[in-house]
């Protein structure tokens, strides 16, 4: 835990000093709340960063690809430093080249709400013990799939993936196969939570700009029900020809066990935090300049009460141990810093090529790169664009409403594209690395990064995604 | 040597040392997971971890491990598959499933994994 300790206070360190120095220059108002300090540091006019400054995003991609695979020793000990000093070379570009602090605390707020969550949401599911003790069939693992992609509308994808990661691998632990854990990620950790803004941070973020919260089921449901079903099937008939090759008599008693009903109440608690930002409650105190919010408060606090009193046993049956979360804690903080660079130059070339951009262009522009970047902020800025090609300012809440009744169109496409191609990828969204690292831990040889994109989700997702395009999107204006 | 159903059975616990794992009982190790490391090639041209067998004990060195004690996280549990020696390693009943978990002063408490711990084979 000292190193981790470590990175938080040099990731606070870093967020003081861009805190103090846009104090100093007075260019964030004291009532600013977070997403207000976001929604201000966008229309706000900084130099583009040079083109270089991508550099370190595309070190840090190609060392999470190539580390564990072929230098593995190495990459498993020194990740944290790596991903923290490719971080500090965007972070230093930034304040000591372009000035430009807003971007960093900006940055720094959306990281601790990511992390924020998923920490909470990780240690909150881990005091959960459930055991479902039936055959596992082919249908069972649909039915839990699909249970979980549900419940991801209301848990989020993080609270579905880590609530149901163990149980899931338990029901299967006899004939249990790479592939079982992949559709996980793709249904439950992913494609699932495209309905509602709970499921998915983008969503979250377009909700906190002002699309309305059933905007995204009423928009998304016919899209999202097919693609369930076309991979449900494909699981299925991979699932039941694995069957048939692993036949083992054991006996079950069908019970279904359920402990640790405490952590229930603090799963309900996050979920209803989410809820907690001014920009959604208007009595809800600002604590700005900080890149932090009395939502984040409660959630780092549900971190610390959910673990300190959490049930030992069940701690030690679910093997509870911070490593995951502080890998992604890791990994997210280089990701976010060294993303700000790629994303600015993409939301500047969306903005000047917006006239020309179709619903099917952004659709793959904001896919391709959530595959690959952060799903949130990816979707804003292509929101952004969306509504500069319309003359509309994504920072006033009643033009977001309008876009989203006069062009649904165009929003549905960034949506389903943020949430589905999150699955593309490990990198593609958080639980997706929590998932393979507690399946690392039971047992389950996982595919390699490349694996998991050439074996998986190009020849399964891709197609589908191609489908979806051409049915909903392709020759839309 | 003790055997390793004796071991189980009276609860007799092994010791670790940094990264050496003394084990009072010997058997054959066909998987291996520590962390999120999951080892299957003991062979001597493999860096990760070496077994060797001594008179009286078994012992395991993690080379990408410095203190194990520290490594593994309090309700983590360094899990192996093990068949005891002079057993038949094919017959699929005598594989058995162990815990391993440093405590404190060197202790390393064995035990059989308990079906709530998933660790599959």
């Amino acid at each position: 835990m000292n190193k981790f300790a470590i990175t938080i206070i040099v990731l606070f360190s870093i967020l003081l000093i861009s805190s103090s120095l846009i104090a100093e220059n007075k260019t964030v108002s004291d009532t600013l709340n977070t997403a207000a300090v976001l929604e201000k540091e966008t229309t706000e006019q900084h130099d583009l960063p040079s083109p270089y400054m991508v550099l370190p995003f595309i070190i840090l991609l190609t060392m999470i690809a190539t580390g564990p695979l072929f230098y593995h020793h190495f990459w498993e000990t020194n990740y944290p430093k790596i991903a923290i000093a490719l971080g500090a070379v965007t972070v230093t570009y930034y304040l000591v080249f372009l000035q430009d602090t807003h971007s960093l605390i900006h940055t720094a707020a959306e990281y601790l709400s990511f992390i924020a969550l998923l920490a909470s949401l990780f240690v909150a599911a881990g005091g959960i013990f459930i055991n479902i003790d039936k055959k596992s069939t082919p249908w069972l693992n649909a039915g839990i799939l699909l249970f979980g992609a549900c419940i991801a509308n209301i848990i989020g994808t993080t609270g579905a993936s880590m609530l149901l990661i163990r149980p899931f691998i338990k029901v299967n632990k006899h004939r249990i196969k790479p592939y079982h854990i992949v559709f996980f990620i793709f249904l439950v950790s992913n494609i699932g939570g495209a309905l509602t803004p709970i499921g998915d941070p983008p969503l979250f973020l377009g909700f906190l700009r002002g699309v309305e919260f059933f905007w995204v089921i009423q928009h998304v449901w016919y899209i999202w029900l097919p693609t369930m079903a076309v991979v449900l099937v494909i699981f299925l008939i991979i699932d039941f020809r694995n069957l048939s090759e692993s036949e083992e008599e054991v006996n079950y008693t069908g019970k279904f066990e359920f402990k640790g009903g405490k952590s229930v109440i603090y799963l309900a608690i996050i979920v209803i935090s989410v809820f907690i930002d001014p920009a959604v409650m208007s009595w809800v105190p600002s604590l700005a300049p900080l890149p932090i919010g009395i939502r984040e408060i409660i959630m780092f606090s549900v971190v610390f009460l959910a673990y300190q009193t959490a049930d030992d046993e069940i701690l030690k049956s679910n093997e509870f141990d911070f490593e995951p979360i502080k890998e992604v804690a890791y990994l997210f903080v280089g990701i976010f810093a060294t993303m700000i660079p790629a994303l600015q130059l993409i939301s500047y070339e969306a903005n000047v090529l917006g006239d020309r951009l179709t619903p099917g262009m952004f659709y793959f522009a904001t896919g391709f790169l959530s595959a690959f970047l952060d799903n949130a902020p990816t979707y804003l800025n292509f929101l952004s664009a969306e509504m500069g090609k319309f003359g509309l300012n994504v920072n006033d809440f009643l033009e977001v409403i309008k876009f989203s009744e006069l062009y649904p169109i165009y929003l549905s496409a960034i949506s389903v594209a943020a949430v589905f191609f999150g699955a593309m990828t490990y990198i593609g969204n958080g639980p997706n690395f929590m998932v393979k690292s507690i399946s690392e831990r039971a047992g389950i040889k996982m595919p390699s990064f490349f694996g998991y994109l050439i074996k998986y989700a190009l020849p399964i997702l891709l197609p589908i995604y191609i489908i979806i395009w051409a049915i909903f999107y392709y020759n839309q204006v | 040597m003790k055997t390793l159903k004796e071991v189980l059975e009276k609860k007799i616990t092994g010791l670790y040392y940094g990264n050496r794992v003394l084990l009072p009982f010997s058997c054959h190790v066909l998987k291996l997971n520590i962390e999120r490391d999951l080892i299957t090639d003991f062979s001597p041209c493999c860096k990760g971890v070496h077994i060797s067998e001594t008179e009286g004990f078994l012992e395991i060195y993690f080379h990408d491990y410095k203190d194990l004690g520290e490594s593994v996280g309090k309700y983590e549990k360094i899990k192996m598959i093990v068949v005891e020696k002079g057993k038949d390693v094919f017959d699929p009943k005598n594989r058995i499933p162990i815990a391993l978990n440093p405590i404190e002063n060197h202790v390393l408490e064995i035990e059989q994994l308990d079906d709530n711990i998933i660790f599959i084979e």
